[in-house]
């Protein structure tokens, strides 16, 4: 549907995305994964035809986005930002903006209002004005105001991050029943995995502007000193032993799949050893394994094991632990 | 004392009397200061969202200049628009030296630069979003200008108040470009001017207080505004 090719963006000559390729399909659900700061939503406003990459090309149904095309393909995506704001007026005013946008008659658009309005749970504040509502309430609102002009392509830049776990329950829940009614192309920013993992079917980690094939997890952000071979570098207050020649700022993944879970030590090549308490365990997800989270040193790790191995470790909250994982282990990138 | 008491009687009766030449004066005031108004916000305004919102090589320099131009001495307005459109000048064929007109123009050039810096910082104190916002939800240039506009209009407001407020009180370049000629060029202020140099202090004094009037009734007008639109 929508795609981002040989896109290298900068902002006052600072290279904030560099990436050959983000693709979102027709009815795909993509989560974007990094920390604050990473690009994501720098991306999303690529994606939203806002921004013209300084380098590369938007491609739209195949074809490379002229400057020509820009105004009108805009009326075919949408974004919701991180802290979205409502303009002056009521949020039935606000739901109404964009599709007097695309002139659609005021009969059309009640009836357009009416459904995402039920379905987000707005009915009692359509007469509001933003100064009355919570910033939970005000990012529903954003959202259903998205929603309601029926895009091909839906952008969502944190859109939970002000909502309770009801909130934002009910949120994906919405999104979920709009996209059982009316498939869309989706991309959903997060620096949260339980809400990537949630709803989306595909997911992209963006560090440092760069998109990593790697899981996720346990990305940590990470001076890298100078040097050859195995390096230790301090998260939080752990040391993490590192294979590698790179230096600089860059960014380390451990993937969740080489860390062995013990109840104790193991001899073994493993360079890093850390013990910790298990502060969360997941339902197996999709036949990928558990995952089991824990705190090491307060920094937090994921390992993904069988279910069987969790059984057979007898894990759970609070259980001691030891992470074990060899320096060659940690991707940086 | 006996002197200001008198001055104030005789405004009185100018006023209550409704002297023909007070109330001219008053309306050539009126009229000069709204078409002024009109022009320098119609110029002014979109200059100031163009300066706020678009960023240009040159763009600081730009804000500086007009910045600069608030503190434009009226009297130096007036002198080199008078160069402009005396008879010698660049300007002179069109024949609008001693006009209404002239005072026009050396009202717009003073009150431009007002109305395009105070519109560029109400402008600027709009949240960034709602521009943003306005753009993602597919609003065209225009529509998007407008929306930002709506969330500043009591800002601009008070930018069109203070234009008027800056044309209605000069009196420099009415003086030089307007030549205070009765009937035709005598605004408020040069007729104070002139009414106390000839020691009726009266008459000075009762357009005067008319010059007041109008600058607490466009407040006032502006209060109520501002008070109707509440914060959402």
């Amino acid at each position: 549907m929508v795609e981002l090719r040989y896109v290298r963006h900068r902002y006052e000559g600072r290279v904030v995305l560099d990436f050959e390729q983000f693709a979102l399909s027709k009815t795909g659900v993509v989560g974007l994964v990094g920390h604050n700061g990473a690009g994501k939503s720098t991306l999303l406003r690529l994606l939203a035809l806002l921004e013209t990459p300084t380098e590369g090309f938007v491609v739209w149904e195949g074809t490379a986005v002229s400057p020509r095309q820009r105004s009108a393909l805009r009326r075919r995506v949408t974004l919701v930002e991180q802290r979205p704001v409502l303009f002056r007026g009521t949020v039935r005013e606000n739901l109404e903006y964009g599709l007097r946008v695309r002139d659609i008659r005021h009969s059309a658009a009640s009836g357009m209002i009416g459904d995402v309005v039920e379905r987000l749970g707005l009915g009692s504040l359509l007469n509001r004005r933003r100064h009355e509502l919570s910033d939970g309430e005000v990012q529903r609102v954003a959202v259903a105001r998205a929603l309601v002009l029926r895009t091909d392509v839906l952008l969502l830049d944190e859109p939970a991050s002000s909502a309770d776990r009801a909130a934002a329950g009910a949120l994906y829940r919405a999104l979920a029943a709009e996209r059982a009614e009316r498939p869309f192309a989706a991309c959903i920013a997060s620096h949260q995995l339980e809400d990537a993992y949630r709803w989306a079917n595909d997911i992209r980690v963006l560090a440092e502007g760069r998109l990593s094939s790697v899981s996720p997890e346990n990305l940590f952000r990470v001076e890298l000193p100078a040097g050859e071979g195995v390096k230790q570098v301090r998260v939080g207050n752990v040391d993490f032993a590192v294979m590698t020649d790179r230096n600089g700022p860059l960014v380390l993944a451990i993937p969740p799949t080489d860390i062995f879970v013990s109840r104790e030590p193991l001899a073994s090549s493993a360079r890093n050893v850390l013990r910790g308490r298990v502060v969360g365990m997941s339902i197996e997800l999709r036949g990928a394994g558990v995952q089991v989270r824990a705190d090491v040193g307060g920094v937090e790790l994921v390992a993904t094991i069988t279910a069987e191995a969790a059984r057979d470790l007898a894990l759970g909250p609070g259980s001691p632990v030891v992470f074990s994982f060899k320096a060659t282990a940690v991707r940086v990138f | 004392m006996e002197f200001l008491a008198e001055g104030f009687r005789r405004a009185w009766d100018l006023l209550a009397g409704g002297d023909a030449e007070v109330y001219g004066i008053t309306l050539l005031t009126l009229k000069v200061a709204v078409v002024a108004t009109v022009i320098s916000c119609a110029l002014g305004l979109p200059l100031g969202y163009f300066l706020a919102t678009r960023r240009f090589w040159g763009r600081r320099a730009a804000l500086t200049v007009v910045n600069t131009a608030l503190a434009f001495p009226t009297v130096v307005v007036g002198l080199l628009l008078y160069g402009m459109l005396s008879r010698r000048g660049p300007l002179g064929e069109i024949g609008w030296l001693y006009t209404w007109q002239a005072i026009v123009v050396g009202d717009v050039v003073l009150a431009l630069p007002i109305a395009a810096a105070l519109s560029a910082a109400a402008i600027q104190g709009v949240d960034p979003r709602i521009r943003r916002t306005a753009e993602t939800l597919g609003a065209g240039p225009w529509l998007t200008a407008w929306t930002v506009t709506r969330e500043a209009r009591f800002a601009l407001a008070a930018v069109i108040t203070a234009a008027f407020g800056q044309v209605v009180a000069e009196i420099g370049t009415a003086m030089i470009v307007g030549g205070n000629i009765r009937g035709s060029t005598r605004t408020l202020t040069t007729a104070v001017a002139l009414y106390t140099s000839q020691g009726d202090f009266g008459m000075a004094l009762a357009l005067g207080l008319i010059l007041l009037a109008l600058a607490l009734l466009v407040n006032i007008a502006l209060q109520v505004l501002q008070g109707r639109g509440g914060s959402g």
